[in-house]
């Protein structure tokens, strides 16, 4: 294999990866422009996605159409759940404090994950029968193609709801002032709420989409979050767009420097990444300045 | 003496007298063990409240600090033959340039990017410990760390590391108490409080914050070097990011802004997994519930509960 | 007199508002220089910007023959030039005592390490920082109060707990954006009458306010603001009579407290 083969083979890994980072990091975005609040609990919607999708799909027996579908929505209602039941609840709205309750949110969903699906590593079929398919001398399975095609499509969708409902505009208003939009009569603890149901849902597809990929245990997530918050920093914190490309480009960092230099520190990149932007360009990528100075 | 020294200084007398005769009663070596670490605990979440609870910035990479400490401290004393005092010294002073690189950019700026420096710098810190491991020993550890001594004599059974290690937690406790009650811990305060009002009083600022966080960063240092030197090994999977976040959860449910409350929050939370083990299978569940219910309930944490502290529930402070 | 405080061709834009252009104005020692101008005028933006709160697109301001202009906030302080806010910034947690002794920031020098250690130098200047800050507290009627959090006092006591703050560390000139906004009539005077005891110690004073009747009554000086421009500058007397202030501020005979 050529060196321009090698080339296209990471660049395919690196934007399927980079793909999944986009996703869990746009869902770090719904919370922290609905709430401030950086939600660790993200890389957990990775993995209940995953894992649910197992019990639906294996345990159930559920045909593979109804059962990822079915656990979306499952996670869905789990970060509806967290935000009515731990963040509304929550005597201090200050930002720190309910920080560390997405925190112990997962410590203890890691614990419940733990109980009920083991500790041993799950595996969840790919999409599409793994017959390796060849473009520009990279050798890639269809369940790359599916991670790129379905990110593209749930990206799309967003930008939709966000742009034509009145539900997704009513979001976007309480984002941006939510006494304002109380006054207007938009409930916005009701879209704080939906604003973890889509970050929980965006989670699980990720998990679904990437797990075939790595492997499904009740942590995979855990590592996986990190890397979505380090492309959402990347990209510029809270904005949209710049998690769709700082995912990308997280994930091709990611794959070219293990594959032209060295794996060894595969783990460190993203986070040596991350210090970088925050030295250099706090602001991210696609931010207009560099963070307010005191 | 003002009142408030009157009392912090008759609060640590007590203090001071339970330890000294904890040891009359607690005899068993895995008992006396667990106060140890309660001791580093507390050390490291004295230094961190200075900077969660009075200049109100967060790091989640004090673990990377702690262990910073205990493996160059280790390394020196283990492969390069120092003397474990002068290893732990020089472990505080390279940990404390280390603070300022990072501090230096990110506190300048507004808003929590301090958390997210510090959380990735655990991230590559706890990789560097696995994979350097010609010098770290990799993920078994790092094993051969000499004890300290105290003129000749070593400090390596459980009793003689609990007075040092107890007595770093007199001392630690003290100088918090005195930067906390002078122009510098005002200054802190009012920093965090209402920044435009601080800066026009006359208070540096980015200055303040970047060397509150190089202070933290030496308190979890030295108790990194303490730590390294008692158990004679040290592992990376001690001083990751879960560490991190633990050690911010002391502090928090101790009592943000409260130096006793540190105390407690790390005193309760230290033996939770050991007492948890009961249930070793809901350890998780348990942790992460009482958490949970602690944070939503009481964010002013035990201390500020005691002491029938508001819950401010909008604002900066706490 | 000499002016301590000079702003020279002072321009600020924000976005597409031009909220001052080209502002001149002067501020002598021991004198009350009052800065007014209808709502938006950019009264508050001249004194951020003196403060270094806003950076200006364009201008110079020197404090006592030094350039002042991109200090950082805290060296203003320290050389003799301190503030007070529209909007309330106490220390809220801190009770008044503290916020006080927060003001002698700059007017003392004690460190990290000599804090820590409790040198004995530390020990001195905190006792002089704790007496001076309680004779503040007489001074503006707050003694009894002294241990209550800020947050806590009532809106008039938090606005003189702010002068207390800045007047502190014995500053040369001091910046009041606004001090008996929200006040009653008996407050404003008793205000009135510490601000012209402030000036009395030879302490120069930018006073920026709405009231004109207490402007008229204690300022040496007026300088007055309209759309980001500096109309005029003079004595009370000869603004009350100025044509171009009184076109500005229509049927501004009420405005000037003329009536009362």
């Amino acid at each position: 294999m050529g060196f321009g083969d090698q080339l296209a083979q990471y660049v395919i890994s690196g934007l399927t990866t980079g793909a999944v980072y986009a996703l869990v990091a746009l869902g770090f975005c719904l919370i922290y422009n609905a709430t401030r609040v950086v939600n660790f609990a993200q890389g957990d919607f990775l993995s209940l996605g995953g894992l649910m999708a197992y019990s639906l799909l294996i345990g159930a027996g559920l045909p593979m159409a109804l059962a990822f579908p079915l656990a979306i929505v499952a996670v869905a209602l789990v970060g509806a759940l967290l935000e009515r039941m731990a963040i509304r609840p929550a005597r201090s709205r200050q930002v720190m404090v309910l920080i560390f309750i997405t925190i112990a949110a997962s410590i203890l969903m890691r614990g419940i994950f733990k109980h009920l699906w083991g500790k041993q590593a799950l595996a969840l079929p790919p999409l599409s029968p793994e017959t390796p398919l060849r473009l520009l001398g990279a050798t890639f399975t269809p369940q790359n193609l599916w991670v790129l095609a379905i990110t593209l499509v749930a990206i799309v969708a967003l930008i939709w709801f966000f742009n034509r409902t009145l539900t997704g505009k009513a979001m976007r208003a309480t984002a941006i002032n939510s006494s304002a939009a109380a006054l207007m009569g938009i409930d916005a603890h009701r879209m704080t709420m939906y604003s973890f149901a889509l970050a929980g849902a965006l989670g699980a597809l990720a998990g679904v989409l990437i797990t075939p990929i790595t492997s499904l245990s009740y942590n995979v997530g855990v590592i996986i979050g990190l890397k979505g918050f380090a492309a959402a920093v990347l990209g510029g914190y809270g904005s949209f767009l710049g998690a769709v490309v700082g995912g990308l480009v997280l994930g091709l960092i990611e794959s070219l420097t293990a594959g032209l230099i060295s794996s060894v520190y595969k783990d460190a990149v993203a986070f040596v990444v991350l210090l970088l932007v925050l030295f250099l360009r706090p602001g991210g990528l696609l931010g207009v300045k560099g963070g307010n100075r005191v | 003496m003002s009142a408030q020294g009157k009392k912090f200084f008759g609060y640590l007398a007590a203090l001071a007298a339970v330890l000294a005769l904890l040891p009359l009663v607690v005899t068993n070596p895995y008992y006396l063990n667990v106060l140890n670490v309660v001791a580093l605990n507390v050390l490291v979440v004295t230094g961190l409240n200075l900077l969660i609870g009075y200049a109100g910035q967060i790091s989640l990479g004090h673990a990377a600090f702690f262990g910073l400490g205990a493996y160059i401290s280790g390394i020196l004393s283990g492969s390069y033959g120092w003397e474990p005092w002068t290893a732990l010294l020089a472990a505080a002073v390279v940990v404390a340039v280390v603070a300022l690189i990072i501090g230096l950019p990110t506190l300048r700026l507004e808003g929590n990017y301090l958390v997210m420096a510090t959380l990735g710098f655990n991230l590559i810190v706890s990789v560097l410990m696995v994979q350097l491991d010609d010098i770290t020993g990799g993920p078994s550890g790092y094993t051969g760390i000499p004890s300290l001594s105290f003129f000749g004599a070593p400090i390596a059974s459980d009793i003689s590391f609990y007075w040092l290690a107890w007595g770093a937690v007199l001392v630690g406790l003290i100088l918090a108490r005195n930067l906390v009650h002078s122009r510098v811990g005002r200054g802190l305060k009012a920093l965090h409080e209402a920044p435009l009002a601080a800066a026009a009083s006359g208070v540096p600022i980015e200055a303040y914050k970047v060397k509150v966080f190089i202070i933290s960063a030496v308190y979890a240092s030295v108790a990194g070097s303490l730590y390294a030197h008692y158990y004679g090994i040290i592992t990376p999977a001690t001083f990751d990011i879960f560490k991190s976040v633990e050690l911010v959860t002391m502090c928090i449910v101790g009592g943000m802004g409260s130096l006793w409350g540190g105390l407690f929050g790390a005193a309760l939370l230290t033996p939770m997994p050991q007492l948890l083990a009961v249930v070793e299978e809901y350890k998780d569940i348990f942790f992460g519930g009482i958490l949970l219910v602690l944070l939503i309930f009481l964010p002013q944490g035990l201390v500020g509960w005691l002491e029938g502290k508001r819950v401010r529930p909008g604002g900066r402070a706490f | 007199m000499s002016a301590l405080l000079t702003i020279k061709g002072l321009s600020v834009r924000f976005g597409g508002v031009q909220a001052l252009s080209a502002m001149d104005m002067e501020a002598p020692a021991g004198a009350i220089t009052a800065l007014i101008g209808p709502n938006g005028a950019g009264k508050t933006t001249a004194i951020n910007c003196v403060s270094g709160v806003v950076a200006p697109d364009a201008g110079r301001v020197s404090f006592d023959g030094q350039e002042v202009l991109g200090l950082a906030g805290h060296k203003l302080a320290c050389l003799g030039l301190t503030r007070t806010f529209q909007n309330l910034q106490v220390f809220g947690l801190m009770n008044a005592l503290e916020n006080v002794m927060v003001g002698m920031h700059a007017a003392s020098r004690g460190g990290f390490a000599a804090a820590m250690l409790r040198l004995p130098l530390l020990r001195r200047e905190e006792k002089a920082i704790r007496e001076r800050a309680e004779e503040m507290l007489s001074f503006f009627g707050l003694e009894k109060l002294a241990h209550q959090p800020a947050e806590e006092l009532a809106y008039g006591d938090q606005k003189r707990l702010e002068l207390a703050r800045a007047l502190a560390g014995r500053p040369r000139l001091m910046l009041l954006d606004e001090p008996v906004a929200g006040l009653n009539a008996a407050e404003t005077h008793e205000i009135g009458g510490l601000i012209v005891k402030i000036k009395e110690q030879g302490i120069g004073v930018v006073l920026v306010e709405h009231d004109m009747g207490l402007v008229m009554h204690v300022s040496d000086q007026v300088a007055v603001l309209s759309g980001g421009v500096l109309i005029a500058q003079g004595t009370p007397e000869e603004i009350q009579q100025d044509p171009e202030v009184l076109r500005t501020y229509l049927g501004g005979g009420e405005e000037f407290g003329l009536v009362a």
